[in-house]
């Protein structure tokens, strides 16, 4: 039975849970938006595109269903590399975007480069819809059912899989972005792609690596939904996309730190504010909380004042 | 207006095509004066004869829908093509036009009935309706009142949705937009009291006509569909072709330069979402009369999004162009797909190929809008009908003709009635003291002081980075002054926006060039004459013949401005700015603040790029305009301009005035020498020419 | 230029003469026939139910075409589809512009649909202006044929909006009785998801089950969009009701099914016809199934013996099993062949008048049963029948005649 503090514990829980998956999400989303200035809002279906890959990648070792469950060395055998080959695949399809469709938007200014950026969305979105139908699937899942219990709260294994390798990764990408010189070139191109370029980096190949980084990101939390929730469908990206999308911004739009901040408060406001409330107004405050982060205080948390365009 | 004219364009595929479809052949059988009424001609005919000719009452409703599309992507081209605010949530206003009239018409609402209601039921609005438990009210307002009522309701969410957007810039605006795009059907969901929630709207009220009821059939449905679009396919175009249109297009284009000109950005932006938002209104009116019902569903992203394609898809500013690509869709998804789609079932059977007959087209639409959109911004996007006109050539005479420098020589009293200022005060025009500006830990100018006596000529010089352009900012109100007084014409523009400013008499140039690219050298000289000018809304749309003197009046004075600069500027007053050289561009941003009737003219570095002869006639022309009265406050790098014009000259420099005298004693000054070059007069003073 | 304007100008030439030689073709090959819509919405998350709808109506049509037509008329299918791209499943408007399609086609003489009410809505008073009878198999908003609506769903005043299944208003407060005195619970949290069908069963529910002195905790609404139901789940469960109602379809229910099969194993679950599909037991999969109540608004088919060779040929004919929206459109279909039947043998013109006349007297056995309407066009038989899901391994996961076991009768709201 609970009580009123082991339910708000378990709310914790679940909320830190959907965090871990907004926080992958937005920092793909943030990385670009950093370096390019552009939303991207074809990332939230190359996350979709990517679920499926995964799903794949798992049914080719001969997992299906739930009814095959893994232990030790083989469970962690098969979700390495159904990550590497998600995570490596999605990033491919990040780039062939950035490549096809963006790279000869770069400079027309406006709001072209984002439109097309819709239009590349809605293109993912209807391909996956006509090739695999409407209805969900099931999702390949060799993770047994492990659970333990927290004085009424439920802590089960697949929250720590995903807090683990949500965790591995946000640290992996922080590395990355302040050690190595590539990491070191795309900070500096944030900042300034003018004199990035001027100081010898390859501005492009910098916008290939945000591109793949961030879409590997997705990738690697379009499986970890699938493993969570053991289903996916052509439409995840368009509530998982709203929730990371207002995460970045309210974090900090263009700021790593500000992303995995984003997340979790969003994934936190998401199951308190559904337990304190109703879950029937999850979007609309949601909603709000763009909307007025963006009027009033666009930086967000931990970003850089948005620099004005205009 | 030449914007039908198209067979001289340069033809890809698609225009091809288009042209053929337009009878490219035929309109060349008419003059090219008459192709314009020709087209409209044959398009009305066709809209009043097409239901007579179809009889297909299916088919005709599609073309009601088509024709609603048609509307509502003329009402998103004023946000986004004319005024440059992409809104993504575009359907909430649809939504709001239509609950608001099933709300009035339907019996959704049922209050108890009172005497309050009587006056109302003696106005026909409302009916009593008895009830076991109680009589009741029933609305019945009717649709062609309606009509006007949801627009305004929607104008007005239109407004309280655009304002919160009013300083983001372009991605931003469209998140927020979305959001509220989103917001609107998640609202009708959940407030069944008033929308009937999820469940839709029961028995809207359908049209009545002199006590006829519009009935279930397509055709009269489809006859208030086209006037609808008439109606607003007129006020688009007269719109677009007034003062308020200029200033969208300004805002469009450049929203500080637009503002610099006199431009009050927040009310013709909310003007804007307004207008944009009434269209929607009618529209949602019109669509849920048709149908007599409505569910939250029908106002979502996707739709908003469809909206958007269509306007890429033909034509982004382009009235007839979104026109055109919105019946193209929607024609496309509703009919054309269909029937393809029944096509290709009875070729299967006829062949026996299984998988065609299960093909369904009309499901595979919004693969082919994403590919639209892409297509569009990645090869053409300006869309099947570009907004923007085809510039006609010069003749090899006005290619080769002599650069003549006329203006101020040709013609002073007309140049003197056009430009003199009206009134000028005694004491000092420009009165600046203490000014600061602080860029966070930067402090961009200290305790600047500066006077400008009316009709003298004041050069402001220094090196690069002393805040010279700074100093231009804080004057205009693009930059808050944290300390000081401004003082201009006897008023304070301390804290004004820059509208403000250039009413007040202050008109500026850009360092860096600050035009109206994709608009015509005339048009940017008019925008230069918005503050001055007094048409709005309504003035444009009835087009009285005040507002028609006054265009002509504005039209004649700019070319007067443009004669200022000879032969340079005229014969190019159609062609697009982006078009011209450099030392043209300059010339018309001169022009364009000229326009303004200044009392004070800011020029911040005009000559900048420019070669010697070209900089000589330009400071020339200068000089004409300070004889007619103009004071002109001028940034300059070449000295021998400043030597040339300047009665006065201050200096800057790291923010700070180091010198000020006449020219000759300014380019004496130790101080001033130690600034620019780095050491003392006796080593370089050589090098001052 | 000229060449390619010539080519471009012979393209719908071709068009409209290949147009023509098929329709020529088309007509040639029957002396006598007559068609019959169905509309459906093939685009969009309802998609699968329309195809299960269309397939119960083709086998009858097919049977009846193979032995030689009705009364010696031949069985043209008009499939129209309802569901567009934009709204992602059903469109009103579509749906409209379907309805006078039929209304326009003097060879139209009935039709089988809609599957959902909001097309219902936008479709009854263009039916009812053309007089052209509709069987719809799965649409339940009573408002509909509701008399009080009358004025605004059928203006000419006959019925054309024909029922093979029982309306929300009796479906969510049959069940909420049955919750009341079979399963006698007193603690129920309800959910919808959000859209027409599932908001009225959960309302229709809720009411009755306040009624019948059910105490409920609250109502929430889920979004199909959205992946994660654990928030409300979890709320749930530290409310601690008995019993958990749900109205809506698979989109929602699928996630609702698995999640709260972990979160909340021990309460009861039940649902509307909506659970009582194929693709939510496909999707949801055992355990996450076992236990779920469902209802649907129709007499039980199974212990009707014709029944099973049915099912047979219908797996046989279309690779998978039908679900109860099969049955009822199937019965529709029969209801329409037997009216034209009934005309045809009684010497008159089949045309939409006569046709819709017949379907009004019809009485008719089915594989549900008798099927007669009373003169709103709602069936007179107000059956709502309840079932529980348990694994049959026997069969496919998603033969839902199988997996559900039937309990009996729910009942009636008096």
């Amino acid at each position: 039975m609970m009580n009123e503090y082991t339910v708000l514990l378990q709310q914790v829980i679940n909320g830190l849970s959907l965090g871990a998956m907004y926080s992958l999400l937005a920092l793909g989303f943030t990385l670009v938006y950093g370096i390019l200035e552009l939303i991207n809002f074809a990332h939230f279906n190359v996350f979709m595109v990517a679920s499926f890959i995964g799903m794949w990648a798992l049914e080719a070792l001969g997992i299906s269903g739930q009814s095959v469950i893994l232990t030790g060395l083989p469970l962690v055998g098969a979700l390495v590399f159904a990550f590497i080959v998600t995570m490596t695949l999605a990033g491919v399809l990040g780039v062939v975007i950035e490549r096809l469709a963006l790279r000869p938007m770069r400079g027309v200014r406006g709001t072209a480069a984002m439109i097309t950026t819709i239009g590349v969305g809605y293109i993912l979105f209807n391909i996956i819809l006509l090739a695999v139908g409407a209805d969900s699937k099931n999702y390949p899942n060799p993770m047994p059912n492990v659970d333990w219990d927290l004085g009424g709260a439920t802590l089960r294994l697949r929250e720590v899989l995903i807090w683990t390798i949500a965790v591995v990764l946000m640290v992996g990408l922080h590395l990355f972005v302040t050690r190595t010189r590539l990491g070191k070139a795309m900070r500096a191109t944030a900042q300034d792609a003018e004199a990035a370029r001027m100081m010898g980096i390859d501005v492009d190949r910098v916008i290939v690596t945000a591109f793949f980084l961030g879409s590997a990101l997705a990738g690697a939390a379009a499986l970890i939904f699938g493993l969570y929730y053991n289903y996916t469908s052509f439409i995840i990206g368009y509530s998982a996309g709203l929730r990371a999308f207002t995460a970045a911004v309210l974090g900090g739009i263009g700021s790593v730190a500000g992303a995995m901040l984003g997340g979790v408060i969003i994934g936190l406001i998401e199951s308190l504010g559904g337990q304190l409330l109703a879950v029937r107004w999850t979007d609309v405050i949601i909603f709000s909380i763009l909307v007025l982060v963006l009027v009033f205080a666009p930086s967000g948390l931990l970003g850089r004042a948005a620099p004005n365009k205009s | 207006m030449a914007e039908k004219d198209l067979t001289e364009r340069p033809l890809g595929m698609l225009g091809a095509s288009y042209a053929w479809i337009r009878g490219a052949s035929p309109i060349q059988w008419i003059a090219p004066h008459m192709r314009s009424p020709a087209s409209i001609g044959f398009l009305v005919a066709a809209a009043l004869l097409f239901p007579i000719i179809s009889r297909n009452d299916a088919n005709i409703d599609s073309m009601a829908n088509a024709l609603s599309y048609a509307a509502l992507a003329l009402g998103l081209n004023i946000v986004v093509g004319f005024a440059g605010l992409l809104d993504l949530g575009y359907a909430a206003f649809f939504a709001i036009g239509a609950y608001t009239y099933g709300a009035f018409a339907s019996y959704q609402i049922e209050p108890a009935w009172s005497g309050f209601w009587e006056p109302f039921q003696w106005l026909d609005l409302v009916a009593r309706v008895h009830d076991p438990g109680g009589d009741l009210v029933h609305f019945q307002v009717s649709f062609w009142l309606m009509l006007p009522v949801s627009a305004a309701v929607a104008a007005f969410f239109g407004v309280l949705f655009g304002a919160p957007t009013l300083r983001l810039k372009g991605d931003y605006l469209a998140i927020v937009t979305l959001g509220f795009g989103e917001i609107v059907p998640i609202v009708a969901r959940n407030w069944p009291s008033v929308t009937n929630g999820a469940m839709g709207l029961n028995g809207v009220a359908a049209p009545q006509l002199f006590g006829w009821s519009f009935g279930i059939g397509a055709t009269p449905y489809y006859y208030v569909g086209v006037a609808l679009v008439a109606l607003l396919i007129f006020t688009s175009l007269r719109l677009k072709s007034s003062r308020i249109g200029r200033a969208w297009m300004a805002i469009r284009e450049d929203e500080i330069a637009a503002a610099a000109m006199g431009v009050n950005r927040v009310k013709f932006k909310l003007l804007a979402f307004a207008i944009g938002a009434g269209f929607a209104g009618a529209t949602g009116t019109f669509f849920v009369a048709k149908l007599q019902t409505a569910t939250p569903e029908m106002f979502m992203f996707p739709v908003s999004v469809m909206i958007l394609v269509m306007i890429v898809f033909g034509g982004i500013g382009s009235v007839w162009g979104v026109v055109l690509g919105a019946m193209i869709l929607q024609v496309l998804q509703s009919w054309i797909l269909e029937d393809l789609s029944q096509w290709l079932h009875a070729l299967g059977r006829l062949i026996h190929i299984h998988w065609l007959q299960q093909v369904e087209l009309a499901q595979s639409i919004e693969l082919i809008f994403g590919l639209i959109l892409v297509t569009m911004m990645l090869y053409r996007r300006e869309g099947l009908i570009p907004a923007t006109r085809r510039v006609q050539g010069l003749t090899l005479a006005q290619q080769t003709a002599h650069v003549g420098s006329g203006g101020s020589a040709g013609n002073p009293d007309r140049l003197a009635a056009l430009l003199a200022p009206d009134r000028v005060p005694d004491g000092p025009l420009l009165d600046i003291s203490g000014l600061t500006v602080r860029f966070g830990g930067l402090v961009a100018l200290r305790q600047v002081a500066l006077t400008v006596p009316a009709g003298s000529v004041v050069a402001v010089i220094g090196p690069n980075g002393s805040g010279k352009s700074t100093l231009f900012n804080a004057m205009t109100g693009l930059v808050p002054a944290d300390e000081g007084t401004l003082r201009f014409a006897g008023g304070n523009i301390a804290r004004l926006p820059p509208h403000a400013v250039l009413e007040r008499g202050i008109a500026r140039t850009f360092q860096n060039l600050r035009l109206f690219p994709s608009l015509t050298v005339l048009e940017n000289v008019m925008i230069g004459m918005h503050a001055r000018l007094a048409t709005g809304a309504v003035g444009a749309l009835l087009r009285l013949p005040g507002t028609r003197r006054e265009e002509e009046a504005a039209r004649e004075r700019a070319m007067a401005i443009l004669e200022i600069f000879g032969n340079r500027l005229v014969p190019r007053a159609e062609h697009t700015v982006a078009s011209l050289s450099y030392a043209n561009r300059r010339r018309v941003e001169i022009a364009r603040a000229l326009a303004s009737q200044p009392k004070l003219l800011l020029l911040d570095e005009p000559t900048a790029g420019m070669n010697p002869a070209e900089t000589i006639e330009l400071a020339g022309q200068i000089k004409g305009l300070h004889q007619l009265g103009l004071a002109i406050l001028l940034i300059e790098h070449k000295l021998d301009v400043v030597v040339n014009l300047a009665q006065n000259v201050v200096v800057l420099d790291h923010g700070e005035k180091i010198a000020e005298g006449t020219p000759d004693v300014v380019r004496r000054d130790e101080e001033v020498i130690r600034a620019y070059l780095g050491r003392s007069a006796s080593v370089g003073s050589a090098a001052i020419a | 230029m000229t060449t390619r304007r010539a080519l471009l100008a012979q393209l719908p030439a071709a068009a409209v003469a290949a147009n023509l030689a098929l329709r020529a073709r088309h007509v040639l090959a029957a002396d006598k026939s007559v068609t019959v819509g169905i509309d459906v919405p093939l685009t969009g998350s309802d998609a699968e139910n329309a195809i299960l709808i269309k397939n119960g109506a083709m086998i009858a049509v097919d049977d009846a075409n193979a032995s030689g037509g009705v009364a010696g008329y031949h069985i043209d299918v008009m499939v129209l589809d309802d569901g567009t791209t934009t709204a992602g499943q059903y469109d009103p408007a579509q749906a409209a512009i379907n309805a006078r399609k039929f209304v326009s086609d003097p060879n139209v003489v009935a039709a089988i649909g809609p599957e959902m009410s909001g097309c219902g809505k936008a479709m009854a008073p263009i039916l009812s202006q053309g007089n052209l009878a509709t069987i719809t198999p799965s649409s339940t908003n009573p408002d509909i044929t509701d008399p009080k609506f009358a004025p605004q769903f059928r203006p000419a005043g006959k019925a054309i909006y024909f029922r093979t299944v029982t309306t929300d208003a009796y479906q969510g407060p049959d069940m909420a009785n049955y919750f009341a005195q079979t399963l006698k619970v007193q603690k129920i949290y309800i959910l919808d998801d959000g859209g027409a069908y599932g908001v009225g069963m959960a309302n229709a529910f809720e009411e009755q089950a306040k009624r019948d002195g059910l105490t409920v905790l609250g109502h929430d609404q889920l979004d199909p969009r959205e992946a994660d139901y654990t928030t409300i789940l979890t709320k749930i469960k530290a409310i601690g009701p008995e019993a958990l109602y749900y109205g809506g379809t698979s989109l929602a229910g699928i996630k609702l099914v698995k999640q709260s099969y972990e979160v909340l194993p021990q309460i009861i679950k039940a649902g509307g016809d909506g659970v009582y599909s194929a693709a939510l037991v496909k999707g949801a999969g055992f355990p996450a199934m076992e236990g779920w109540y469902a209802t649907i608004a129709a007499p039980y088919i199974a212990e009707n013996p014709d029944v099973a060779p049915w099912i047979e040929r219908y797996r046989a004919k279309f690779g998978q099993g039908p679900t109860s929206y099969s049955f009822t459109a199937y019965d529709g279909m029969l209801v329409i062949l037997d009216a034209i039947k009934r005309v045809a043998d009684a010497g008159q013109p089949v045309n939409h008048d006569t046709v819709r006349d017949a379907i009004q007297s019809a009485n008719l056995k089915t594989l549900q049963g008798t099927v007669s309407f009373d003169e709103n066009g709602d069936i007179k038989n107000r059956i709502v029948s309840v079932f529980q899901c348990h694994q049959n391994e026997k069969y496919p996961v998603d033969d839902v005649l199988h997996q559900f076991k039937y309990l009996g009768v729910a009942p009636e709201i008096t």
